[in-house]
């Protein structure tokens, strides 16, 4: 057993390149039964089966219950899924959903009454619902009749069909006996949920998978795969053996991890779009930052194109504020193109030598990935070129979050950080992350960015309620960000899954928090 | 050789000099650390590259002539960083070994000879210890200490020497009630003459295999600590935090030279120390000339 | 030194000392009521810990790129009444720990913590025994031929091997064995406990099982090897084994029954204390093979600062250290009678 750790690595070699010609590849003997790692990745949430609770793992949330509507697989626009169709009110105010017919797993007809019950209970934080704040715009919820559902809102949303999507439509009759502070605490989840989707609810082994079987009534018509396979994976890495074992066929992969697929006919790369723009925030507490010349050189001298060209392969786009989108980004904003030079100059220009010097200045990150270590040395080494020292750190999530969400904190433990802030679909998402309002403990504005310019273009952008109007609102809120650099944007990355290519008409996109999307599981068919 | 000389007899130290060098074993491990402790002092007056030096241009090149050991994820030179990580690893490893080693032969030498009060005392303040999940007294102990190395090796030696203590203990509290021990007892002998005169020779051969086989521990948890934001500081290197590129599917097939140099310096290193341990061992053994 | 070439050469040791079982029996009960105190200073060492641990369990529900207002955060703490002074959560953490009721995971909050974490002592038991038999097995043996081989190639080759198992990083390994056994030549299935979907059998059980047991064995095995290889040359070198072998007993007998059993104290003394610590070392391989034991359930904690499950498992954990150290205190009296346990 011993000699295992150093020969096995020869012979891992060597036995690879033996077997790269030959596709290592048994099928499982089950047909119809797709496995997968559905909560792999950043969009996954394992072990979470409430979705009033989830603040991810949607996609595989979605394969059996519903909600009223969701985005379409490209993330562009809301559609209908429980609801057939929905009018919203000239004065924004009132939202009315025409509910499909649909039927629960246990056959009974799904009514305007679950719908209604349903957002009652995200709306009340008692339950645990993460939703709770953000409808908390929403006054009141009334099914008119059987099949119509009417929201009425106290102001106006741009941001409520969003939240909307998230809501998992949950039956009345399984669930109202449960007192509201009790049911997150109730076994219903994990043991015998019921939901409306393609799928049934079969089966949870503690940490190992879910299994769902085919919901034959489904109004969409009888799903193609008999059974669905869910299974947990503690390490990114075992996954990636699992699905070239051929014992899953669908899993998430960091972008590193791509090379032993491409060029690969078993298997089939899907990349999309993070939604996720990747920064350096200035923690505006820190006088070292006041100055934005300073701010600027640090932009000058991160080489964005030599990193995203040789780290990330290419697979992403370099931002020069929160957006990418063409049409939230306004022509003829400064690149910031890689100029060591200037950024020494500008350094000087600042007076940085008495600013700050050569004392070491954490960059705190809670990205733990082999690539986020990689990104890590080359800014530290960069940024070290033109005179800035930064020491990276990187932390678990929860200690990075109290670090940053500290109402009064310790400003020598994150002078910077490097994180990401979700920047679509809906652009405006960033707000929560930039508007000075946010600023802990009111919200998650980390950086501390004081900026009443940016402010005022964020809340105008949100204010705005016509929607052909909104991109110009957000273009000028970019307009700021790249002239004021509240932070210092870096890119947005892509982020890739691996289905085997015996997966047919098998839809996944990397959304934030795994969606939902419109994903069509009953369409989804393995071939012999 | 120095016992060689023509002294007609030899001191104890002469003579345990002159065993340790007919120790083959022992003299391997000498030929292997110290041509390997040279190379880690000297490479920068002959090696070109820096260990923190980034080239993207030149990332995960393999071996060459150029480049000894081959380059990293982002074209830092592996030889220079396996060399200037050794420097810091060996440290770390070194004296938290030496610092653990000193607490655990206390606590164990005094819970099995200081009376069975003290036994109980101390034992059950092991036990407590030893049942503490390590990664939150990892956790805590170090968001009090810090990163750097200082409180790296303040963290590994506090979390190792528990399994020490045991293990002396268990050792001498068969010697506690053995003739000679209850004779230096019964003359009056104090505590400190009991742990050194009669604690320590007999628990000299549990203390070799624990510092050696330490040495590795503590290299290994020190890029255990790198995972939780702690250890040595990025981006200086250890031979820890090298192996924790092998996370990555990409790095531990595709390019092995990153994983495999930093972790054979490892064990070459570790080989070596065990070596001279048991030759040390021997050649301090008292009993050892009457083979 | 007659105590020596007593106890060495003496077989019939096996027995418990004259004045034995009502001795040992009021002894071990002793020692546990202390474990039981010990539990309790063990939950309030945990519970201060816990507390001074950066980040809490709202904290770790975030995800930093999804972010929510601390203000909203304010209220999930009060809910989970972490907003509380610290000795009023934790009596109110005792008042139900002592009916049996540890309590609801706060990362999945339908699930009682006793129940999850009895869950799991079936999968740990079964993984962590069958790599410490493997590992006392091969490590006993390998220490033994080496210490008596002194020198020879076996002896070189063994040391060799059981630096670079001792040298390799548990994630390092637990990897390279799944790349290769389960991705390249595809013998073994790359992780969990059974084929998921599939029917139970002992045959998928066991398939499941050993490469995880084996690749956690090979630290343990070097660690034992080489201990009982220094504690084994010890014990050659001591009067009542020169003794023996000069009254021409022959060396196998030598070595089995004279030596090997002094040699043991130490070893059993390693064994005993490293279950604990094995349990925590096998976060790795638990985690690489997601097998569903305690090791992945304390790992998925700590990440999520589950702050009952953590409790939980460490009490369970803890009860099972206690009770081991007290067996190997036990074992002790048993192979040496000179020791008298106190």
């Amino acid at each position: 057993m011993n000699r295992l750790s150093i020969l096995s690595s020869a012979i891992a070699f060597a036995a690879m390149m033996a077997t790269t010609a030959i596709p290592a590849f048994i099928a499982p003997a089950q047909a119809a039964t797709l496995s997968g790692g559905f909560d792999v990745g950043p969009g996954g949430f394992q072990g979470n089966f409430n979705p009033l609770a989830a603040t991810g793992g949607f996609t595989w949330l979605s394969v059996y219950f519903e909600p009223l509507v969701t985005y379409d697989e490209k993330l562009q626009k809301v559609v209908g899924v429980l609801a057939s169709s929905y009018d919203v009110s000239a004065d924004q105010l009132t939202y009315t959903f025409k509910l499909t017919d649909a039927k629960w797993h246990d056959g009974k007809p799904f009514t305007a009454k679950d719908a209604k019950f349903t957002m009652e209970l995200a709306k009340n934080a008692k339950t645990g619902s993460v939703l709770a704040a953000r409808l908390g715009a929403v006054s009141s919820v009334e099914a008119k009749d059987d099949k119509t559902l009417v929201v009425k809102l106290s102001t106006p949303s741009a941001s409520l069909m969003d939240t909307i999507t998230k809501v998992m439509m949950l039956p009345e009759h399984a669930l109202s006996q449960i007192a509201p502070d009790q049911l997150a605490k109730n076994s219903w989840w994990s043991t015998s949920p019921i939901g409306t989707g393609p799928f049934k609810f079969t089966k949870y082994v503690t940490d190992q998978y879910v299994e769902l079987a085919a919901n034959t009534d489904y109004r969409g018509g009888k799903p193609a795969l008999e059974r669905i396979i869910n299974r947990y994976f503690a390490n990114p890495a075992a996954a990636i053996a699992a699905l070239r074992a051929g014992e899953i066929q669908f899993t998430y992969v960091d972008s590193n991890d791509l090379t032993a697929f491409r060029n690969n006919k078993d298997f089939r790369i899907i990349e999309g779009d993070s939604f996720v723009v990747n920064y350096l925030g200035f923690n505006h507490d820190s006088p070292i930052w006041k100055d934005i010349k300073v701010r600027q050189a640090v932009m000058y001298a991160i080489n964005r194109d030599a990193i995203i060209q040789s780290l990330y392969g290419g697979a992403a786009k370099p931002a020069n504020c929160a957006y990418v989108a063409d049409q939230v980004v306004p022509k003829g904003i400064e690149t910031y193109a890689y100029n060591p030079e200037k950024a020494k100059q500008l350094l000087k220009e600042a007076g940085w030598d008495q600013i700050n010097g050569n004392k070491p200045i954490t960059l705190l990150t809670y990205y733990t990935t082999p690539l986020a270590a990689n990104v890590m040395a080359a800014v530290q080494a960069m940024l070290a070129q033109v005179g800035i020292n930064v020491t990276p750190r990187a932390v678990d999530t929860p200690t990075y979050n109290s670090i940053v969400l500290n109402p009064t904190p310790d400003t020598a433990q994150f002078q910077m950080v490097y994180a990401g802030l979700q920047n679509g679909p809906d652009p405006g998402s960033i707000n929560v992350g930039l508007n000075e309002k946010q600023i802990p403990p009111a919200g998650p504005n980390v950086a501390r960015v004081r900026m009443p310019e940016l402010t005022a273009a964020l809340d105008a952008a949100l204010g705005e309620t016509d929607a052909a109007k909104r991109g110009a609102r957000y273009q000028d809120v970019c307009k700021v960000m790249n002239s004021q650099l509240p932070w210092g944007p870096l890119w947005v990355a892509n982020r890739y899954g691996i289905a085997s290519s015996k997966l047919k008409d098998f839809v996944w996109t990397p959304a934030p928090g795994g969606g939902p999307y419109q994903a069509y599981p009953e369409k989804w068919a393995i071939a012999e | 050789m120095l016992a060689r000389t023509p002294s007609r007899s030899p001191g104890p130290t002469a003579r345990s000099l002159h065993r340790f060098l007919l120790n083959r074993a022992a003299v391997l491990g000498m030929c292997m650390i110290v041509p390997m402790i040279l190379l880690i002092l000297s490479y920068p007056l002959w090696w070109s590259f820096k260990p923190n030096d980034i080239d993207l241009l030149a990332m995960n090149a393999g071996p060459t002539t150029k480049h000894w050991f081959g380059t990293d994820g982002v074209g830092r030179d592996i030889f220079a960083r396996v060399m200037d990580g050794g420097r810091i690893s060996l440290l770390v490893a070194i004296t938290s070994t030496i610092i653990s080693a000193i607490i655990g032969f206390l606590v164990g030498a005094v819970s099995a000879l200081a009376g069975r009060w003290a036994d109980a005392v101390t034992m059950r303040f092991v036990d407590l210890v030893m049942t503490l999940p390590p990664v939150i007294f990892l956790l805590v102990l170090a968001s009090i200490a810090g990163t750097g190395i200082r409180p790296t090796v303040l963290v590994i030696s506090l979390l190792s020497w528990p399994l020490l203590a045991r293990m002396v203990r268990s050792r001498l509290l068969e010697l506690r009630e053995r003739d000679f021990v209850l004779a230096a007892r019964g003359m009056g002998a104090g505590l400190p003459h009991l742990l050194f005169r009669h604690g320590l020779p007999n628990s000299i051969d549990i203390l070799v295999v624990f510092a050696t086989l330490q040495i590795a521990n503590a290299i290994l948890l020190e890029a255990g600590l790198s995972f939780l934001g702690l250890g040595i500081a990025p981006p200086a290197a250890s031979w820890g935090n090298m192996l924790n590129a092998a996370r990555s599917t990409a790095v531990l097939e595709q390019y092995p030279w990153q994983w495999l140099f930093p972790g054979g310096a490892l064990v070459l290193a570790v080989l070596a120390i065990n070596f001279i341990g048991d030759g040390l061992r021997d050649a301090f053994d008292p009993r050892a000339e009457l083979n | 030194m007659k105590a020596e070439d007593g106890a060495g050469a003496n077989p019939a040791i096996l027995a418990i000392p004259p004045h034995g079982n009502e001795f040992m029996l009021r002894y071990s009960l002793r020692r546990l009521l202390i474990g039981v105190g010990m539990l309790l200073a063990l939950s309030v060492l945990i519970f201060v810990l816990l507390r001074l641990t950066p980040g809490d369990p709202i904290d770790a529900y975030i995800d930093p790129n999804v972010p929510m207002s601390p203000s909203d955060l304010a209220e999930l703490r009060m809910t989970l009444g972490l907003d509380q002074p610290l000795p009023v959560q934790y009596l109110a953490w005792l008042q139900q720990a002592v009916t049996g009721n540890l309590g609801y995971s706060i990362q999945r909050p339908d699930r009682p913590v006793l129940g999850l974490v009895l869950s799991r002592v079936g999968p740990t038991v079964l993984l962590m025994g069958t790599a410490i038999v493997i590992s006392i097995i091969a490590g006993i043996a390998t220490g033994m031929i080496s210490a008596v081989r002194r020198n020879s190639v076996a002896d070189f080759s063994f040391s060799v091997l059981a630096v670079t198992g001792i040298s390799s990083p548990p994630f390092l390994s637990a990897l390279v064995g799944l790349y290769l056994f389960s991705v390249y030549f595809n013998w073994l299935p790359s992780g969990g406990m059974l084929t998921p979907g599939g029917e139970f059998s002992i045959g998928d059980l066991l398939h499941h099982l050993i490469l995880p047991a084996m690749l956690l064995a090979i630290a343990q095995t070097a660690l034992i090897m080489r201990y009982m290889r220094a504690s084994m040359l010890e014990v050659l070198n001591q009067d009542y084994v020169r003794t023996a072998r000069a009254k021409g007993v022959y060396e196998f007998w030598v070595i089995t029954k004279h030596a090997l059993r002094n040699a043991l104290l130490p070893v059993i003394t390693l064994i005993g204390s490293t279950i604990g610590l094995a349990i925590g070392g096998a976060i790795f391989i638990e985690s690489v093979f997601n097998w569903p034991g305690m090791g992945l359930l304390m790992v998925n904690a700590v990440e999520n600062r589950d702050y009952p499950v953590i409790m939980g498992s460490t009490l369970v954990i803890g009860a099972c250290v206690i009770i081991v150290n007290l067996l190997t205190d036990l074992a002790y009296a048993v192979v040496d009678p000179r020791i008298k346990v106190d």
